[in-house]
């Protein structure tokens, strides 16, 4: 298994910015974490990531397979399509979008630029993607596009799927990104960072359903940079996976940016889910919000670490994070660590955990008007989850989140 | 003709929590009948109705029920519900996040799958709930939301009956319906009530005071009090107790 920087064989390349972000990646890659490590105190990826799960993923030969997901959608969309962890470049560029795969992009030295522009050390699964770079999207959204993005995710087989994916939004730009994970019970291991770029006014709608095979992990790291007036806004709904983190890392760089995160997961078994959050408010008048809720059955794991930074002079910020979970069995368990760090004074930041079952009231309500107590059940589970995604204003997608 | 008893309880005890509230109850309901209990505050009457639909906290001690010939306590809740028992709450909670229609229709159609019958299609269902629903005064939009969301005593206690009108109980127990209404709105749910008199359908009525009695006629009245039924009559009764009160018959009780 891939542990220490050692273990990683960095390819050659012609292009000369991927062998430097190589390289950078495997020297700040220290080790695989542990326990040890805070930032995964409550996620043993060891006990998780196993060898079969590092071995390249060989090339996929089920594109056209991979392309029905899009007929699945019943609205119109821009389809990029990740096939055991290969993009497939059978995409055609439409107007206001620039869309390369990232090697290509690489070629010019703009790209780079856009690249690694957090301290990887403290991302080992972000330094170990850089270390393994190959696959993923240079997205540079010019004009606001007339339907949604959609990233469509499939594992078939085996192996590492490593994918790097930037996306920079111009000034002025609304645009909605929808990915979707899915897999088969094979062991395989999806590490994906996205390097996002919000620029001066534009507002970027950021939505993910993730459904990876039950022996698969999932690690995600998502970074943004949002400027002024700028907003981030995810909608995250995760089920699958063995083990599966979604880390969401938000630099708040101007006045007025501001960045929301509505997050649920649903998970039974023996699986874990993990939810990381850390949010810098370096300017003034900038806001967060975080919701997060977790509907946790049988032996399964929720973990969740939200960090809210308000740098000294950001005065006016409003920060919230509230985590909600619910139990259903004795087996459950959840794990919530909330960090507030403000070094201003003249802030609005709160933070709440919440954990319990289904309340016996609504239940026997239900069941005594003939429902059965699983359904019952569900009915309450669903209606515990949905408001999560009450405020997707785009019904297309409120649909699929609603139906997933 | 002699009508089918359809609930016939026998010396029953039972529990609130640890508490024996319900000492020694008996009570036969035939077919079509109208039966109001009534009783001071506190004397036990809602327990009753919680023991017979199921509520957990509530258990019998000793005794029995028999409901359409089948042992009630056998009965899970919701085979109680689908069996044609229906309570008609006291204080009907608010469920954020199930759409009110959502729910009603999953309740038909456990119903009608439970007595073998195929489950309704969207278009009648909605037929069937505008109709009833506009008999009750309740609009549309209330019809849009999540179970009771914001609702105010009346509106709820509507939105009961119209539970009860789509689900056709063969036994409606109605626990203090007329709590939290004003006069226009208890002649809103009596009269839903009274539609449901079909002859057939028995109620089993708990309130305190004679203000519901008087929109909604019942058959025999009793008296309720320590635990158990201490006195049975006509609808005279329940003015008798209007106008002397319960002291009498709880003195008597503690004789």
């Amino acid at each position: 298994m891939l542990k220490l920087p050692n273990d990683i064989i960095v390819k050659e390349t012609d292009i000369p910015s991927l062998g430097a972000l190589r390289q950078k990646g495997k020297a700040a890659f220290l080790s695989l974490p542990s326990l040890k490590d805070e930032a995964f105190k409550y996620t043993p990826v060891q006990n998780v990531l196993t060898d079969e799960m590092f071995q390249p993923s060989s090339c996929c030969n089920h594109f056209k397979e991979c392309a029905c997901e899009k007929n699945k959608l019943d609205f119109e969309a821009h389809c990029f399509f990740f096939c055991d962890g290969t993009l497939h470049e059978h995409f055609h560029l439409t107007e206001g979008m620039e869309a390369l795969p990232l090697s290509e992009a690489l070629k010019n030295h703009e790209a780079a630029g856009h690249i690694n522009k957090f301290d990887a050390t403290k991302h080992p699964f972000a330094a170990l993607n850089l270390a393994c770079l190959e696959q993923g999207l240079f997205l540079r959204i010019e004009k606001t596009p007339s339907k949604p993005i959609m990233f469509f995710y499939q594992a078939k087989q085996q192996g590492l799927k490593n994918i790097y994916n930037v996306i920079l939004l111009e000034k002025g730009v609304s645009a909605e990104i929808v990915e979707i994970f899915e897999g088969q019970n094979e062991a395989y291991f999806t590490n994906v960072v996205n390097e996002i770029f919000v620029a001066k006014d534009a507002s970027l709608k950021h939505y993910k359903l993730q459904n990876e095979g039950l022996s698969a992990a999932h690690i995600a790291f998502n970074r943004a940079e949002v400027k002024s007036n700028g907003c981030y806004e995810s909608y995250v709904f995760q089920k699958g996976g063995k083990l599966s983190r979604h880390e969401l890392e938000i630099c708040l760089l101007q006045e007025s940016a501001s960045a929301f995160l509505n997050a649920a997961y649903k998970i039974k078994g023996d699986t874990l889910v993990d939810t990381t959050t850390n949010i810098a408010h370096l300017k003034p008048f900038t806001t967060s919000e975080q919701t997060i809720k977790g509907v946790i059955d049988e032996n399964a794991r929720g973990v969740f670490q939200g960090k809210i930074c308000v740098a000294k002079n950001a005065v006016h910020t409003k920060g919230y994070q509230l985590h909600k979970a619910l139990l259903l069995s004795d087996g459950a368990s959840v794990d919530v660590k909330p960090e507030l760090e403000i070094f201003a004074d003249d802030v609005k930041c709160s933070h709440g955990a919440t954990c319990g079952d289904l309340s016996k009231d609504e239940l026997f309500y239900l069941r005594s008007r003939g429902i059965c107590e699983n359904k019952a059940r569900e009915m309450l589970t669903n209606a515990f989850l949905k408001t999560v995604f009450e405020d997707i204003s785009n019904p297309n997608i409120k649909n699929l989140f609603e139906n997933f | 003709m002699t009508n089918k008893t359809i609930l016939d309880i026998k010396n029953l005890y039972a529990n609130a929590g640890d508490k024996e509230i319900i000492k020694g109850l008996n009570l036969t309901i035939n077919e079509g009948e109208v039966h109001a209990i009534m009783g001071p505050n506190g004397g036990g009457k809602s327990t009753l109705a919680n023991v017979l639909s199921g509520k957990p906290g509530y258990t019998p001690t000793s005794g029995s029920v028999t409901f359409k010939g089948k042992d009630l306590f056998s009965l899970d809740v919701e085979e109680r519900a689908n069996e044609g028992l229906f309570l008609l709450m006291q204080y009907p909670i608010e469920i954020e996040g199930v759409a009110f229609i959502t729910f009603l229709k999953h309740a038909l159609n456990a119903k009608r799958t439970y007595e073998g019958q195929k489950e309704i299609d969207m278009p009648s269902f909605m037929r069937l709930v505008r109709d009833e629903a506009n008999r009750l005064f309740i609009n549309s939009d209330m019809l849009k939301r999540a179970i009771n969301a914001g609702f105010s005593g009346g509106e709820k206690k509507k939105m009961e009956t119209l539970q009860m009108a789509i689900l056709q109980p063969t036994l409606a127990i109605l626990d203090e319906a007329d709590s939290g209404l004003d006069i226009d709105a208890l002649k809103i749910v009596s009269g839903g009530i009274n539609n449901l008199r079909d002859g057939k359908r028995a109620f089993l009525i708990i309130t305190h005071h004679q203000d519901l009695l008087e929109q909604i006629e019942p058959d025999f009245v009793h008296v309720f009090a320590g635990g158990r039924i201490v006195k049975s009559g006509d609808k005279n009764l329940a003015l008798q107790l209007e106008a002397e009160g319960y002291a009498d018959f709880i003195k008597g009780e503690k004789c």
